[in-house]
């Protein structure tokens, strides 16, 4: 394979893989379809966590708060305000975009690393606490109900109608965090990651560059977090929990840490395997457990590495070997 | 403040500069200028303060008494990215390179802050200066040799059009070959008129390359000259160095 053809043949790729994907509500039953509709909305808060500690290397604990921020956000603007939803994504994200530069705002003070996670795990917590005791904004511990809408014509609630939307949000937000990635605020994030005193010695505020990848994180998670609104149709505190953020934190590692197609890869694996293990009742954690061990004993660069060694094809510019 | 300078005076003036780390004073009072277009080399025992002056200029040690004008601006206290937009870059002693990165992106986050043609003009400038490097641009820079990955840490820092280049230990860990290179760089480096101030232990290339040196004991500049004056010897510069 051409060397120099290998950009376009990976873009090709890229742009294949959605439009076959147009046809996969024509193979699936209602179960399936709502289980792949949750693979892209993971897919999306793997890549915005996995941009934070994969790409920045930065430890943080706070996406699953702006995932939390983005649900609410969209449930309260539609429920509330009565916005139609497609128009709550972009500002969910928004939301979720403020949640990330305040998360992250103690690194303009100097404060890095375990320091500044520790700030974001309790920036989560206290986005919990809101959850539960802004009662008349956010229902409190009942939660807050999507109202049944159309989109040109379509119900809402039929979750093929969703997929839809669902794969073009994740589709437009994975190739816009690819862009950024290989610009030179990418560049940037990268450069911080890999050693932060040498970044700023180059002229460059390493704060502000962390401000904004979290920035970005949280718009990537906000959006997600709209699409998860819609997909339950109702949004509890519960849903943005330990639970979510270890289950994150599993999918970054097993598709491969600071990697686009790793988040995806992650995403799919895990979202699909308890569907999969149900049917092995009392056994579905024990098998969970040493599946997720067991690959990342064999790829400890995730799944995405396997495909990298495969072909070329799959490689990532600034994916770290 | 901002005063107007003249081809005159000097790009950096240090006034009875005083830093350390923690309570531990490296420099003591130090004062000494650079002039526009000449290399002035560092010259001392090891712990005498002559990196710490680097890392103070650049921003990385603070400075707790004294003064620093670089182009008539005090930059004494400035955040480490506020100096090097003055136009101050500094090739480091462990030349601080992106490891995972490559060639061509650790060469561009050199030029971060100006972006555009200018950089495009820029890099392949660099190119042309280290065609090695050109040949190797996508590889990543922990794959090259030592001597390679300090044209990447030079090259890097000439990506910046800096007005004052830093060379701390240019030819730290090289092999004798690429000293010479080094001695190349900096000559060409010198032919277009940079201004340059190197810490050099190497003291061959260091008299080569300078046009003045200075000598610093206990954090103190304690004897100086021009390097043509002394043809060739250097035994006393040795003596006051190191006895």
């Amino acid at each position: 394979m051409q060397v120099s053809s290998l950009p376009r043949l990976r873009r090709r790729l890229f742009w294949a893989v959605p439009v076959l994907l147009l046809a996969l509500p024509l193979l699936t039953n209602e179960y399936t379809q709502f289980v792949a509709n949750g693979m892209l909305i993971a897919a999306l808060v793997t890549l915005g966590f996995s941009l934070v500690i994969g790409n920045l290397g930065q430890l943080a604990f706070a996406n699953t708060a702006f995932f939390g921020l983005g649900a609410y956000a969209s449930a309260i603007l539609s429920a509330t305000l009565g916005l139609p939803w497609i128009v709550t994504i972009p500002l969910s994200g928004l939301v979720g975009a403020l949640g990330g530069f305040v998360a992250s705002s103690a690194a303009l003070r100097g404060i890095r690393a375990y320091y500044l996670a520790i700030i974001t795990l309790a920036f989560g917590e206290l986005m919990r606490w809101v959850y539960v005791h802004a009662r008349p904004v956010t229902g409190g511990t009942n939660g807050l109900a999507l109202p049944k809408e159309t989109l040109f014509g379509f119900s809402l609630s039929d979750d093929k109608v969703k997929f839809y939307v669902f794969l073009l949000v994740a589709v437009l937000l994975i190739k816009a965090t690819s862009n950024l990635l290989r610009s030179r605020l990418g560049r940037a994030i990268m450069a911080v990651r890999e050693n932060e005193v040498a970044t700023a010695s180059l002229g460059i505020p390493t704060a502000r560059i962390i401000l904004m990848t979290f920035a970005w994180s949280g718009f990537v998670t906000g959006c997600a977090g709209a699409l998860f609104a819609r997909h339950v149709g109702h949004v509890f505190p519960e849903s943005f929990g330990m639970i979510q953020l270890i289950s994150s934190f599993a999918m970054v590692l097993v598709g491969g840490l600071g990697s686009i197609l790793g988040a995806v890869l992650g995403a799919v694996l895990l979202t699909a395997l308890p569907e999969y293990l149900r049917a092995f009742p009392g056994l579905e954690e024990l098998f969970f457990g040493l599946i997720v061990g067991a690959v990342l004993l064999v790829l400890p660069m995730g799944l995405a590495s396997l495909l990298r060694r495969a072909s070329p094809l799959f490689s990532e510019r600034y994916y770290r070997e | 403040m901002v005063t107007h300078d003249t081809p005159t005076d000097p790009l950096l003036t240090i006034t009875d500069l005083e830093a350390g780390y923690g309570k531990k004073p490296i420099l003591t009072g130090a004062s000494y200028d650079v002039r526009p277009g000449e290399c002035l080399t560092l010259l001392g025992a090891n712990g005498s303060g002559k990196s710490t002056s680097l890392n103070v200029i650049c921003g990385f040690v603070k400075v707790t008494a004294g003064s620093i004008r670089y182009r008539g601006t005090e930059i004494a206290g400035l955040a480490p990215h506020r100096i090097f937009r003055h136009g101050i870059a500094q090739v480091s002693q462990a030349r601080d390179l992106f490891p995972d990165l490559s060639v061509e992106d650790n060469l561009r986050l050199g030029a971060m802050r100006r972006g555009g043609d200018s950089a495009a003009q820029t890099l392949a400038g660099i190119y042309e200066r280290f065609p090695r490097l050109a040949e190797r641009r996508k590889q990543a820079t922990r794959t090259l040799s030592g001597g390679e990955q300090q044209m990447v840490a030079i090259g890097r820092a000439l990506m910046s059009r800096p007005g004052l280049l830093l060379l701390d230990e240019p030819s730290g860990g090289l092999s004798p070959q690429f000293c010479e290179e080094v001695a190349q760089i900096i000559d060409s480096l010198k032919a277009e008129g940079m201004t340059l101030l190197m810490v050099e232990q190497n003291l061959n290339l260091a008299f080569r390359a300078a046009d003045r040196f200075i000598v610093l004991r206990d954090g103190k500049v304690v004897d100086g000259g021009d390097v043509r004056a002394m043809a060739g010897d250097h035994d006393a510069i040795v003596r006051n160095i190191y006895l």
